[in-house]
């Protein structure tokens, strides 16, 4: 089904509910509902099996349009529809929560509810995603009235150590915010029951830092280096994403040897990031020699990456209308030498992790996912197609020059941990391909067109796929030097619902491999775990609670 | 016999001071960055840069630590946590600063969720600039840090001003 047939359906479904239909974009449709609609038209959808909710927008219209404004968007493959639902501003909006029909949505629902002050009736956990636990009750970043002195912090008898102890006849065991899961520290409790995981829960919003709303502080250009800053790992999606939106939005037409250049950092950009989880997931399996060859390795991407860009981590790549930076003769001669080493070791990887008996013990079978629940969950990125799911944006809407040099789709029906290793390192066999074709094949041209101070007003989604995921961006200018609001929705978060749920029922110890399994961006390296069982507290760093998986797969 | 406790006190001390400059055991705590720095600063655990060659290795907990590592600028959430992570760990203790958004908030600077750089909330003993600065500049930093407690005494820490270049 072509993009057109799939937004005619999307029509058709949603149109019992549609008080206006608008076409802001060749791919995509807005349907303005009432909020009293809402989980009639996302049953809808969901019935009609069309697409997954990516993300949801809150926006303030501002206090002299009175209104709040909620954005559902659904996306299936390069189609994007989005429900939209006005709220008044004044008193208590309200709408009713989706995410009994779409679990991922619960974060999104948490979100909006701190960001914007809308009340979403119904959703499972009410309390704050990302701001932090002194925050005002009644203030809300995302408005636009919204003044930092509102925010001071007020005194509340929050309990200083995390929550612990016994729920009805479980024990609650707290995780972090000190832990080397996730780019931000991030906070879970999980409920056990002997050895045995039988709920979960997360905080985030540890390393929160309210970019979001800064984007709308700061000029286009500006805002590019501050985007790039959202993830030391993935930093050059971030910026394909920001600056593929506000050039669409500017009617600014790329250079193909620019587009070209950007993927080619994406698919190096991939292979550090894939190289980094590999070690850092063979850590947690007590697998160090595997964590020390694959950082070795890696070392070859940044040496490249610094060698094409400048830089190791940050690269700054891309800028508004191109890139900075051309491929001469001398780099594309550096990019296949580096290839040719890397093809090699990751073969002999594959290898390693299909092959090691040790190792398999840890992932084969474990955490097992399978394709029905990671739709359900909203899996996305390589965590969704290790269990079968074909989800990946650049194969679904080919942005920038992935029509002209198209990546193959990996997956695997296993949905173990073991997929997701094959996944990856087959992933990398794939990205060490593709750059090789663009190194051969660099269009050519100019590196950059001129982007103009300010960018004329409209809204655009701009989809990419990061390492981890699609990362959604939802941009709406109103014609000034900085963009009205800014959504980003980072494919982290959709994969924590499927964790969250798929812990249930495992051991605690398996806890570390599993979430390793879904590469959450990796910060820090150490993490406290309290552990309490009947009068008997025991604390457990992450280091003791790594050893303890260990030993326990050890002893089997 | 007075002199005795003294003797060992100094002997005992001498040992401590010698073990700690040859093996300094560090934490590190991200307390709002973008995890630039963080990679950075495990890239120098890998094989590559290796800074166990100076006996450094990194600890899973406060307790066990001689240097907390920090990164990132300080959230609102996170400020705690890292006034206690500093607390739990035994004296004598060490603070270094990492990365230009730990050091003056950086590209963070005026957000809302931010309490500010690292050395509002604790006291930092040595800075490394940079966004994020590069494993060589981490192991330069560290080892610094390492000269000055050969000798006993805690460095002057030069804070980088604003605008100047890492
Ligand atoms: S200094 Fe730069 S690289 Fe380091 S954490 Fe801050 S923003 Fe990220």
């Amino acid at each position: 089904m072509n993009t057109e047939a799939r937004l005619q359906r999307a029509k058709e479904i949603l149109a019992p509910f549609a008080r206006e239909t608008l076409t802001p974009e060749a791919n995509r449709v807005d349907v303005v509902i009432d909020a009293a609609d809402l989980t009639k038209a996302t049953a809808a959808l969901k019935s009609a099996d069309w697409g997954y909710l990516s993300a949801i927008t809150g926006m303030d219209l501002g206090p002299d349009a009175g209104q709040l404004e909620a954005l559902y968007h659904f996306c299936d493959a390069a189609a994007v529809t989005s429900l939209r639902v006005r709220l008044p501003r004044e008193g208590q909006p309200e709408i009713d929560s989706v995410a009994d029909q779409v679990p991922v949505a619960s974060f999104y629902e948490r979100e909006l509810s701190e960001m914007l002050g809308v009340t979403v009736v119904g959703t499972p956990d009410p309390t704050h995603l990302f701001l932090p636990d002194d925050w005002p009750d009644g203030v809300f970043p995302i408005r636009r009235d919204f003044k930092i002195e509102d925010a001071a912090p007020v005194e509340r008898d929050t309990p200083k150590v995390p929550e612990q102890g016994r729920m009805g006849n479980k024990f609650i065991v707290p995780i972090g915010p000190q832990h080397p899961a996730l780019k931000e520290p991030g906070h879970f409790e999980f409920a056990v029951d002997g050895e045995i995981i039988t709920g979960a829960r997360m905080r985030l919003g540890y390393v929160h830092r309210g970019i979001e709303k800064a984007t709308e502080q700061r000029n286009w250009i500006q805002n590019l280096y501050l985007l790039e800053r959202i993830c030391g790992i993935c930093s050059h999606t971030h910026t394909s994403a920001y600056a593929q939106g506000a050039e669409k939005l500017a009617q600014v037409e790329v250079p193909m040897r620019a587009q070209a250049i950007r993927e080619l950092v994406a698919g190096l950009e991939r292979i550090h990031s894939h190289l980094l989880w590999l070690g850092v997931a063979a850590h947690e399996a007590g697998f160090d020699t595997l964590f020390m060859y694959s950082w070795r390795d890696r070392e070859t991407v940044m040496s490249l990456l610094e060698e094409l860009t400048g830089n190791r981590v940050n690269y700054s790549i891309s800028i508004l209308g191109g890139v900075k930076q051309d491929i001469g003769l001398e780099q594309s001669r550096s990019i296949h030498k580096a290839m040719d080493y890397l093809e090699e070791r990751i073969r002999y990887y594959l290898d390693v992790v299909t092959s090691d008996a040790m190792f398999l013990q840890r992932t084969r079978g474990i955490g097992t996912m399978s394709r029905d629940e990671a739709i359900l969950y909203g899996a996305l990125g390589p965590t969704a197609r290790a269990s079968g799911l074909e989800r990946d944006v650049r194969v679904d809407a080919p942005y920038g020059a992935y029509p002209k040099f198209p990546v193959s789709l990996i997956t695997d029906e296993r949905g173990d941990l073991e997929a997701k290793f094959v996944v990856r390192l087959k992933e990398l066999l794939v990205s060490c391909f593709t750059i090789r074709t663009i190194v051969d094949n660099l269009p050519t041209g100019e590196l950059a067109v001129r982007f103009p101070r300010k960018v004329p007003a409209g809204e655009t989604v701009s989809r990419v796929e990061a390492p981890r995921g699609e990362a959604f961006y939802f941009i709406k200018s109103e014609g000034g030097e900085s963009p009205t609001r800014l959504k980003i929705r980072t494919p982290s978060l959709c994969n924590w619902t499927s964790v969250l749920n798929k812990a249930v029922g495992h051991q605690l110890a398996d806890v570390p491999m599993m979430i390793a399994g879904m590469d959450p961006c990796f910060s820090c390296n150490d993490r406290m775990v309290t552990v309490r069982r009947k009068d008997d507290s025991q604390t457990m760093t992450w280091a003791q609670l790594r050893a303890y998986g260990i030993e326990k797969y050890k002893s089997r | 016999m007075i002199t005795t406790p003294n003797l060992i006190n100094k002997v005992v001390s001498g040992i401590t001071t010698w073990a700690r400059v040859n093996s300094p055991w560090i934490i590190h705590f991200n307390s709002g960055s973008c995890n630039g720095c963080d990679i950075e600063i495990l890239a120098t655990l890998t094989p590559y840069y290796d800074i166990e060659r100076f006996g450094i290795k990194l600890k899973g907990s406060p307790r066990h630590a001689d240097v907390l590592i920090c990164t990132g600028p300080v959230t609102r959430q996170a400020r705690d946590r890292l006034l206690r992570i500093y607390e739990q760990m035994p004296e004598p203790k060490f603070v270094v600063a990492v990365g230009s958004c730990g050091i003056s908030g950086g590209t963070f600077a005026g957000c809302y969720n931010i309490v500010g750089h690292i050395d509002e909330v604790l006291p930092v003993d040595a800075y490394i600039p940079g966004c994020p600065p590069r494993p060589e500049a981490i192991i330069d930093g560290v080892v610094k840090l390492l000269t000055h407690l050969k000798n006993g005494t805690r460095p002057e820490p030069i804070k980088p001003q604003l605008g100047e270049q890492a």
